[in-house]
């Protein structure tokens, strides 16, 4: 056997938007930013921590040196693992190019998988919301993909948790209303945990906040990323800026903008507490200019989450992306265009946690059978991503030999050997003849993904929280009731 | 009679500082303010409108327009003498209490603002005494209202009940708008309108004040 010096291989596809040159000038120009302009900051507490780390705070304003951006930049771990409830297993590693999909959180309404008709959410979506993404193999991780709506709504937060976590064991990336709302769901998860240690150790859940673009952090937000340092707990912290809106009209100004009110709110974790794990997000897309709406399924928003992936890569942090999600009011032709081109340019550009698989209306409405039809384009962005294998095995020449001119590799033992581990066989999309396709109901894909979503919620019984667990739970939801009925 | 249509299409283009120039021209030229804002100014706004609505101009240059149009307005308002500059209505606006977000908002008021509305922007944050105290001081035809969070939103229905308590209800029409709101939940709360979106939302005004 020869050695093969110089031998450079691929072994996943290889993608990238930014080159290190460009990450580093846009890092010092968003630096810039928090020196020059600086941001708000509505939180007292969080101001002061800030000016003891030495910021420069005047009023509500808050500057920030480069040198304290990069300290932060250091402290933060590189890497985020979150566990399934049920079974602890460390399932989730947010670090490197790892790319897990799961659903967003929060649309005011949802499309009922029985009539197609928009509702607004409710506590029983929610559960059949989180059914669905345990129940699908490549969904990896859960937000509520509803606002519960049919119960006291200033206090629906805690409803919301409780629907999912006795719903699904896999991660869950925690919304809550303010931190009071924060304190009762901490609570829930460190007893279904078994404790404050245990729950830190292995955490099953992240908090979540976002800043209001442009480089503002509201009091609930700042206070949201003071209280996971002090508790030690993930957070996701993702601004939602629109290009030519609350941030500049050009790319590189998208995310520069979009950047610094990401490390401004590293800044404000890390200040109150070096170390705590921090996951920097950003849904960074364009205002579209004749509607004005948040647009989930421009190409510019695949763009600017696959460049913002090449930065996260670039400092060394963890990063919340978005992807399976479109401006369609419904789960139709251009929901299906715009999920496949975000998920596979998600998966090609690897940022770790990626969320709003589900969203319609540019995230004002959730759609379970979108949701369903995603879990097939996610294993088909996977399979993309996988590459090839080059090796004397997979060149295959021996076979090549065998077979020769005119034959065929169905009956080959090399066939056998790879055709399950080389080809993905997706569940929804179809491949049948006209006539084949046509005497088993002529089935659109919209109508197989609805088969799919109702048998689900029909006949998919997730592993149950024990009922001791669950009793405790609920009494912390009755008692947050209790108390905003007194 | 004075030929305004090189200031109108300025105003289309959004030259702020052509319709300076021209506006300047039109007033040495002795032409009448009234007209120059009639047919100079708001005549090329007005193209500006029908063009965003049949999809061949987009919001920025709608902005840009407006602004390049006020700045003309700016100049001849000396020169009325007491005449009112024409107004399609008087509008207050602002986000309602516990809620910052003000993006959507701002737009609004932007785009009132080009259909030829006063706007007086209220803010972010404002609970609801604070709208009522706003109607007493500035006698609007409208106000709006906006929320993006559905906890948010409820305060929506209780400016509506102090504005009735105050006696205020029938003076004043009350628009709602954001993320999480709906027809339904206009209708359910008194509201007398709901716009989707910026541009609706100036129809509706519109509608509301025929």
């Amino acid at each position: 056997m020869p050695t093969k010096s110089n031998y450079v291989a691929n072994s996943s596809t290889m993608f990238r938007v930014l080159s290190p040159s460009q990450c580093d000038e846009i890092l010092l120009a968003a630096e810039e930013v928090l020196e020059r302009t600086g941001v708000m900051v509505y939180d007292e507490e969080a101001r002061e921590i800030m000016k003891k780390a030495g910021c420069w705070v005047d009023g509500a304003r808050v500057r920030i040196a480069s040198s304290i951006v990069e300290r932060s930049l250091r402290s933060a771990p590189q890497r985020v693992t979150l566990c399934n409830s049920r079974t602890g297993s460390r399932d989730v590693q947010l670090e490197g190019y790892n790319a897990y999909f799961g659903t967003g959180s929060d649309t005011p309404f949802f499309i009922d998988p029985y009539t197609q008709e928009r509702k607004r959410g409710t506590k029983q979506l929610v559960s059949w919301a989180c059914k669905c993404i345990d129940a699908l193999p490549n969904l990896d991780f859960v937000m509520s993909l509803g606002i519960v709506q049919d119960v006291p709504l200033l206090i629906s937060d805690r409803h919301q948790f409780e629907a999912e976590v006795l719903n699904t064991g896999k991660p869950i990336v925690i919304t809550a209303h303010d931190i009071k709302g924060y304190a009762d769901i901490i609570e829930m998860c460190e007893i279904i945990a078994g404790g404050e240690e245990e729950l830190r150790r292995n955490p099953f859940m992240t908090l979540y906040a976002e800043p209001i673009s442009p480089l503002q952090h509201a009091e609930e937000a700042a206070t949201k990323l003071v209280l996971a340092a002090k508790k030690g707990l993930p957070v996701v912290y993702t601004p939602c800026v629109m290009a030519g809106g609350t941030v500049p009209a050009s790319m590189a100004g998208v995310i520069t903008n979009g950047l610094a009110e990401s490390l401004s709110g590293l800044v404000i974790n890390q200040t109150a507490r070096e170390g705590a794990p921090f996951i920097m997000g950003g849904v960074f897309t364009i205002m579209d200019m004749t509607t004005t709406i948040f647009s989930y399924g421009s190409p510019e928003f695949d763009l600017l989450m696959a460049a913002l992936a090449d930065m996260a890569h670039y400092l060394k942090l963890p990063m919340f992306g978005t992807a399976g999600c479109s401006d369609s009011c419904i789960m139709d032709e251009q929901a299906g265009v715009e999920a496949a081109l975000s998920i596979t340019m998600t998966a090609l550009s690897g940022p770790n946690l990626n969320h709003d698989v589900g969203y319609v209306e540019y995230g004002s409405t959730s759609s379970l059978d979108l949701l369903v039809t995603c879990n097939d384009i996610i294993g088909m962005a996977r399979r993309l991503v996988r590459g090839i294998q080059v090796n004397d095995d997979t060149l295959a020449l021996d076979v090549i030999d065998k077979v020769g001119p005119g034959g065929n590799f169905l009956k080959e033992d090399h066939t056998g050997k790879y055709f399950r581990a080389e080809t993905l066989n997706s569940e929804l999309n179809d491949r049948q003849s006209y006539d084949l396709w046509k005497e088993s109901g002529s089935k659109t894909m919209e109508k197989r993904a609805n088969e799919k979503t109702r048998s689900i919620i029909e006949d998919y019984q997730p592993e149950q929280l024990p009922k001791d667990v669950q009793q405790k739970i609920h009494a912390i939801v009755e008692r947050a009731e209790n108390k905003l009925r007194s | 009679m004075y030929n305004f249509s090189d200031l109108s299409k300025a105003v289309i283009a959004g030259q702020e500082s052509k319709v300076k120039e021209l506006t300047q021209a039109a007033i040495n030229g002795g032409a009448e303010p009234l007209a120059i804002i009639n047919e100079g100014l708001i005549a090329g706004m007005n193209v500006v409108g029908a063009r965003f609505k049949s999809g061949e101009m987009f919001v920025p240059e709608v902005l840009v327009a407006a602004r390049s149009m006020g700045a003309g307005v700016a100049m001849v308002k000396p020169l009325l003498l007491g005449q009112e500059v024409p107004s399609s209505g008087k509008v207050l606006i602002g986000t309602v209490k516990g809620d910052l977000h003000d993006i959507g908002k701002n737009l609004v008021a932007l785009m009132l603002e080009s259909g030829g509305f006063d706007v007086v922007n209220l803010g972010i944050d404002l609970a609801p005494d604070k709208f009522v105290a706003a109607v007493k001081e500035y006698q609007p035809q409208v106000i709006g209202l906006s929320a993006l969070l559905t906890t948010t939103m409820l305060v929506m229905k209780d400016v509506i009940e102090l504005l009735k308590e105050e006696g205020l209800r029938d003076r004043v029409k009350v628009i709602i708008g954001g993320a999480p709101i709906s027809y339904d939940f206009s209708s359910e709360i008194g509201a007398d309108g709901f716009a989707p979106d910026a541009a609706t939302a100036v129809d509706l005004c519109r509608k509301l004040l025929a």
